[in-house]
């Protein structure tokens, strides 16, 4: 459900601003440890969940605004590089301020413990976590069939030169789907933080693994990349049960399938 | 030939001014950007995955050096060919798309690399990398090294130079410019750029093997994603518009990389600002701003311009 | 003897059909028009024709060979080329590499691909050369393409798809945006080629189509509508009602 989360941000900000943002990892991660400098402040899980990607999404529109903002006629090569950069400054920022050690940190008092399924017992954060992301990717949705924004930003995807002639600030447009983008990375990293705790590195295993999700989805295409973040969570879950070393290559591997039978993604269009 | 002569005083200069590790390194590090920019540069291909040629090679290389002792010649051999292969690979997934999809897909399957690299701790070493990868005795000393790498870099750019110089290199240029021309004209443009992705591989294969020679050890690093990042950044720093651009991002990267890791572990930090700043403020390169320079000199002096020889 | 045909040829964009069972009959040395209000499905027969995309259904036969259906990479192979309607060249070439390249396909022999340097192709120099010539642009063969104007841009276009010395010529208004000193000097041009070659040409311009098309066919709609000679379709009522009651200048 996370990669579901992760892929729909990166397909928005690809879709929209067409251009490759390497960052998107690096804004997950710093939504995991904005989350616990908010608790720690604060001591309110609930409060931090709402302020860390709050926080994200904002580092988000001062990146648009300073410097994607001037790359857009630049070239993929110079998005990329800026991008990666970014993540570079993010990822080291994240070791200078938190420190290179692993944190880990548990899930607020109230969903502790386990819930009994009947066939097995699951950790209650994790079934929270599941359902407070399918209830973002719902609302995300919402947002963009059912409001004139989300009309006006899906719109954007497909025809970037019509919605500017309709009288909308396209650079208005880019800065609002970029933090979009980045609030639902940072909130993905803040929900995962409890789970599998903090490291400096998280940023860059799912930044992979939101690129699969985007290219299996469909480039541009926000449903394909839910339904395709919700396939590799599914696949991935399935292999771990089994070999657990394999799992996150398997999902590279699916992929890598799955374009060779069919090069558009899943629900791409040729 | 100003430029055959430039290279020459730097290949015999450098291990005086600079440790003969670093330099050999800064040749290796030339190749593998040689191997990119074909695709960047010449074709118009942005592959964000190259490490994943350099790094399969390096691996295989050095496992067959480490475990079967083959001789150094056979393993750079076996390295331009792997390198070649996975290329063939990773290029047929990709060349079918463009654009966007296209940088994507190169920085994805160079992850599914790593992370099987990362997992098959049992031939790769997982994490810790592959150590004990020896040199033979001819070649153990630095500098005899060196040379051994150094001339293998000579060898390389005058490969490229004949390649990007041939009918091949004005297709690829042909496709970056027009692909719809290129292909109404008659080329069958996905079998081109695959062909560029697989020359483009056995350049990196080759620098891969080299690497591991150099520092015995093949780490984990060098089949990243990170990796892919730098020698992006170096051939576009040096400029990607020339067939030395790569050679010349080769130094600057290199240099500041060894220079500034040594001061503070920090150092991506660094790295990840001067990306951004060379993103935002310097476009086009050193090469570029050499001949603007160059340029805006000779019209300080009034003297005609001579039609740029590509 | 008919030298391009098509046989009831249709393409569908989902709903919409821009070629709606297009039957055409190109006779060897001719220069034949296809002429048609804007969006009567021309470029898209063209795009048929050089296989840009597939037909719906149809087919396309080339001295009575099918070829339906072959991709655009092999249809200059085939002797088929063709020029755009938007200028369509490579910018940072100079206007003899431009040619080079084209002529480079079509060279029968890939020899040295990827080791000899391209200046030792003395042939392929000569026929870049030729074509440069033949439109008229040989002096100005070390510039740049990018740095022409607009006019010698639609004649290197031309340049570029004659260097594949190919058999059918396929011209998408060649004379789009130029002026009237230029579309002269372009009428000039395909009188030239008339003889040597067989043409398939797209135009607005009605005092080009008139005087040098041998047959001239109207598209409305995706159909054809009539076919015959200048003078006939001159006086066709059918053709006159396409184009409301005016010739387009």
């Amino acid at each position: 459900m996370l990669y579901a989360l992760m892929g729909l941000g990166l397909a928005l900000i690809t879709g929209i601003l067409n251009i490759p943002n390497f960052a998107h990892g690096a804004l997950f991660a710093v939504g995991a440890y904005f989350l616990v400098s908010v608790i720690s402040a604060v001591g309110n899980f609930w409060l931090g969940l709402l302020i860390a990607p709050l926080g994200v999404a904002l580092l988000g529109l001062l990146v648009e605004y300073l410097g994607i903002r001037r790359l857009y006629a630049a070239g993929h090569d110079y998005q990329l590089l800026f991008t990666f950069g970014l993540a570079l400054i993010l990822n080291e920022l994240i070791i200078v301020v938190w420190g290179p050690v692993g944190i880990s940190h548990l899930p607020p008092a109230a969903l502790r413990g386990g819930v009994d399924l009947g066939f097995t017992f699951y950790p209650k954060y994790r079934l929270f976590v599941m359902l407070m992301a399918a209830l973002l990717v719902f609302l995300t949705w919402l947002f963009l069939e059912k409001t004139k924004y989300g009309a006006i930003m899906r719109a954007g995807i497909e025809n970037k030169e019509m919605v500017s002639l309709l009288g909308i600030d396209i650079h208005k447009l880019f800065t609002a789907a970029f933090a979009l983008g980045a609030y639902l990375a940072g909130i993905a990293g803040a929900l995962t933080a409890p789970i599998r705790g903090l490291s400096p590195g998280m940023g860059v295993d799912m930044l992979g693994i939101a690129f699969v999700v985007v290219a299996l989805g469909g480039l541009g295409n926000l449903l394909g990349a839910i339904a395709a973040g919700l396939l590799i969570g599914i696949a991935q879950a399935v292999v771990a049960a089994y070999w657990t070393e394999a799992s996150t290559v398997v999902i590279f591997a699916v992929m890598a399938a799955v374009l060779v039978v069919r090069p558009q993604g899943l629900f791409g269009i040729r | 030939m100003r430029a055959a002569i430039l290279i020459a005083f730097s290949i015999l200069l450098l291990p005086v001014i600079v440790r003969p590790t670093m330099a050999s390194e800064i040749w290796i590090f030339a190749i593998f950007g040689l191997g990119l920019n074909l695709l960047l540069g010449y074709t118009g291909l942005l592959s964000f995955g190259q490490s994943t040629f350099f790094g399969s090679a390096a691996y295989v290389a050095g496992y067959l050096l480490k475990h079967h002792g083959i001789n150094v010649v056979l393993a750079l051999g076996v390295g331009a060919g792997v390198g070649a292969l996975s290329a063939l690979l990773v290029g047929y997934l990709c060349v079918q798309r463009s654009g966007l999809y296209f940088i994507m897909l190169t920085f994805a399957l160079n992850q599914l690399f790593y992370f099987t690299a990362y997992q098959w701790t049992s031939v790769t070493g997982g994490e810790d990398g592959m150590p004990g990868i020896a040199r033979p005795a001819l070649l153990d000393d630095a500098y005899a090294f060196y040379a051994f790498v150094a001339l293998l870099f000579v060898l390389a750019l005058w490969a490229m130079k004949r390649i990007v110089g041939s009918p091949l290199g004005r297709i690829l240029q042909a496709i970056r410019e027009n692909e719809l021309r290129a292909e109404a004209v008659g080329y069958h443009t996905a079998r081109f750029k695959l062909g560029a992705f697989v020359i483009a591989g056995a350049f990196s294969g080759l620098a891969g093997v080299l690497y591991a020679l150099l520092f015995g050890i093949v780490p984990l690093e060098a089949i990243g994603f990170v990796f892919s990042g730098n020698v992006v950044f170096a051939t576009l720093i040096g400029g990607s518009g020339s067939l030395y651009g790569p050679v010349i991002g080769a130094f600057v990267f290199i240099w500041l990389s060894e220079s500034v890791s040594t001061v503070w572990a920090r150092w991506p930090l660094l790295l990840g600002v001067a990306f951004v700043i060379v993103v935002l403020f310097f476009r086009g390169g050193v090469v570029e701003a050499w001949s603007r320079l160059g340029s805006w000199r000779s019209s300080r002096q009034k003297t005609s311009a001579s039609p740029s020889a590509r | 003897m008919a030298l391009l045909e098509t046989e009831d040829l249709r393409k569908s964009f989902g709903a919409l059909t821009a070629v709606n069972g297009v039957s055409l009959a190109i006779e060897a040395g001719t220069l034949h028009s296809v002429i048609g209000p804007n969006g009567a499905g021309k470029t898209t027969l063209f795009n048929l024709l050089t296989g840009t995309f597939p037909p719906t259904s149809g087919k396309i036969f080339l001295e009575k060979q099918e070829i339906t259906g072959t991709p655009a990479h092999r249809i200059a192979h085939l002797g088929l080329a063709r020029s755009f309607q938007r200028t369509n060249l490579f910018p940072a070439f100079s206007l003899l590499d431009n040619v080079w390249v084209a002529a480079f396909a079509r060279s029968g022999s890939w020899r040295g691909l990827a080791w000899r340097p391209a200046e030792r192709y003395p042939e392929l120099a000569a026929r870049a050369g030729e074509a440069l010539r033949d439109v008229g642009l040989e002096e100005k063969k070390h510039q740049l393409a990018r740095e022409i104007s607009h006019g010698e841009q639609r004649q290197l276009e031309l340049a570029i798809a004659l260097a594949a010395r190919p058999r059918v010529l396929l011209l998408d208004e060649p004379a789009a945006g130029l002026s009237p000193e230029e579309t002269r000097r372009m009428v000039a041009l395909l009188s030239r080629l008339k003889g040597r070659y067989t043409i398939v040409l797209i135009e607005h311009k009605m005092d080009i189509i008139m005087s040098v098309s041998d047959r001239i066919s109207v598209m409305h709609f995706g159909s054809l509508i009539a076919e015959g000679t200048p003078a006939e379709i001159q006086r066709n009522a059918d053709v006159r009602k396409a184009y409301l009651g005016g010739v387009a200048a």
